[in-house]
């Protein structure tokens, strides 16, 4: 399994529809918007990487998207 | 689908609320009127329990569509009724253990409390115990907000588990705040942990920690009721089992609807700290009140049409609110993006990240940054005065980028 963020940059104005259609994408275990650098932060959850270069397409293929940062998770310590 | 974490958290906690107060009802009716005994029922709870338990899991168990019924309709984690993990093991026992040891203070406390909206206006007291457990625990130090949110509940609670005559039983006040309340703040934060836990990768599903919690809770209960019967040469095993047989529908009844409380409600507990989930459980004291009408209307709780009473009643239950909205509403989230000097190894700054009160996660990246890390605050000050002024001290960081969390979705 292989967990990553992907941190998106948006046109202004676009976001709350950006964030309806990434809540139908699968393999997204967490959405949030953020205030800062980005403007959403998505957790993504996959079985493998082209799984992932499948979600961060679906995900910049969402109208007013202007960039995305794709970090993975190599290590981890959660409460 | 997903909804939005916060609203998931309410609709779960207070339907969970909800159903815990047609509980303790049902209980509060069979201890007047059938099981006397308070051991007894505490045994015969578990007993008929762990059946009732066992047969709604291989229930939910159940595949429709390549999908069991529990996780289409309870929780989504779910697959089906599954053997305990090692690393779940010590939780199961301290849960356990907790759960026994509350339910016989519960069950104590109901043999002479016959009032629900009492009997839950005491519980709400967990709160105290579980701000200062998680302040260890959670590495979260409780603020001012949070401290008078908890007195205001604690208030609440007290005024309005007077009874309806305007008795305060010091009694009860020993059970509950020695037995019932710091075992039900453990109980919550093992459930918790239990959630959090990763099976196959997938979050821990809140069925299966409830069927292996009421096992163990059985084999504790059982443990202790026989110890207390050869120590004291009382019968409470043997008069536990009778009452099992005697009364096994009212027993299949509250067990079978407490199983979908505390299943919602261990759900939610991976939604939110056990504090935030016992502050808006507190409102199943709002839903107790009908209960204990009900009851009174039957001649089986005692009931006063005093207005002083019920006066006093309604402003603890106001206060209870009140304090749950500010304590529970209060919270801030943020992402810290970090880079490293080179030179340094992620490895050596992972652990001095984590040591910094209020970090939830640190996930070392590769990409852009070299470490995401979650953290979790009361107010945008303790975050810098805690947070903030911490990571500046880590010498081998070279840049960092708060990002403040505004709203999020979760699939759990």
């Amino acid at each position: 399994m292989i967990n990553a963020y992907i941190l998106i940059n948006m046109q202004p104005g676009n976001v709350d529809k950006a964030i309806k259609e990434m809540r139908k994408i699968e393999n997204l275990a967490k959405i949030s918007v953020v205030a800062g650098e980005y403007d959403i932060v998505v957790r993504a959850q996959v079985k493998n990487l082209e799984d992932l270069l499948g979600t961060t397409d679906k995900i910049q293929t969402i109208d007013g998207v202007m960039k995305t940062t794709t970090q993975i998770i190599e290590k981890e310590i959660a409460l | 689908m997903r909804i939005g974490k916060k609203y998931l958290l309410y609709a779960l906690v207070i339907t969970s609320s909800f159903i815990a107060a047609t509980v303790t009802t049902i209980d509060s009716y069979i201890s007047s009127n059938y099981i006397k005994n308070a051991w007894a029922f505490g045994f015969s709870i578990f007993f008929i329990g762990f059946f009732t338990t066992l047969l709604l899991c291989i229930f939910l168990s159940i595949s429709y569509n390549k999908k069991s019924l529990g996780s289409r309709f309870i929780d989504p984690s779910f697959k089906r009724l599954r053997f305990i993990k090692k690393k779940e093991l010590k939780y199961h026992l301290i849960a356990g253990l907790m759960n026994a040891t509350n339910t016989i203070g519960y069950c104590i406390l109901i043999s002479f409390v016959y009032d629900p909206s009492v009997l839950l206006s005491f519980s709400q007291i967990v709160i105290i115990y579980l701000l200062l457990i998680e302040s260890f625990t959670e590495k979260n130090v409780p603020t001012l907000a949070e401290i008078q949110s908890s007195i205001i509940v604690t208030f609440g609670a007290i005024l309005a588990s007077i009874s309806l005559q305007g008795e305060i039983d010091l009694q009860s006040l020993v059970i509950v705040f020695i037995i019932i309340n710091p075992t039900w703040a453990f109980f919550s934060i093992y459930q918790r942990k239990l959630k959090m836990i990763r099976i196959n990768g997938k979050l821990n599903d809140s069925i299966n920690i409830r069927f292996w919690n009421v096992l163990f809770s059985f084999l504790f209960i059982s443990i202790i009721i026989l110890i207390w019967d050869v120590l004291f040469g009382s019968h409470n095993l043997i008069e536990g089992i009778n009452a099992s047989i005697d009364f096994f529908p009212w027993i299949f009844i509250t067990m079978s609807t407490t199983f979908f409380a505390y299943v919602l409600f261990i759900r939610s507990l991976g939604l939110g700290s056990a504090s935030v989930n016992n502050a808006i459980r507190s409102s199943s004291i709002i839903f107790a009140l009908p209960f204990s009408l009900l009851l009174a209307s039957y001649g089986l709780a005692p009931f006063s049409a005093d207005p002083v009473m019920l006066l006093i009643k309604f402003i603890g239950m106001i206060l209870i609110v009140l304090g749950i909205i500010s304590f529970a509403l209060t919270i801030v989230k943020a992402y810290i993006f970090i880079n490293l000097k080179p030179g340094y190894t992620k490895k050596q700054v992972m652990k001095k990240i984590w040591d910094i009160p209020g970090v939830t996660h640190v996930t070392a990246t590769a990409g852009k940054y070299d470490f995401i890390v979650k953290v979790s605050t009361r107010t945008l000050v303790k975050g810098y005065e805690k947070i903030i002024r911490k990571i500046d001290e880590i010498e081998e960081i070279k840049t960092y980028k708060w990002n403040s969390v505004l709203k999020d979705w979760e699939n759990i």
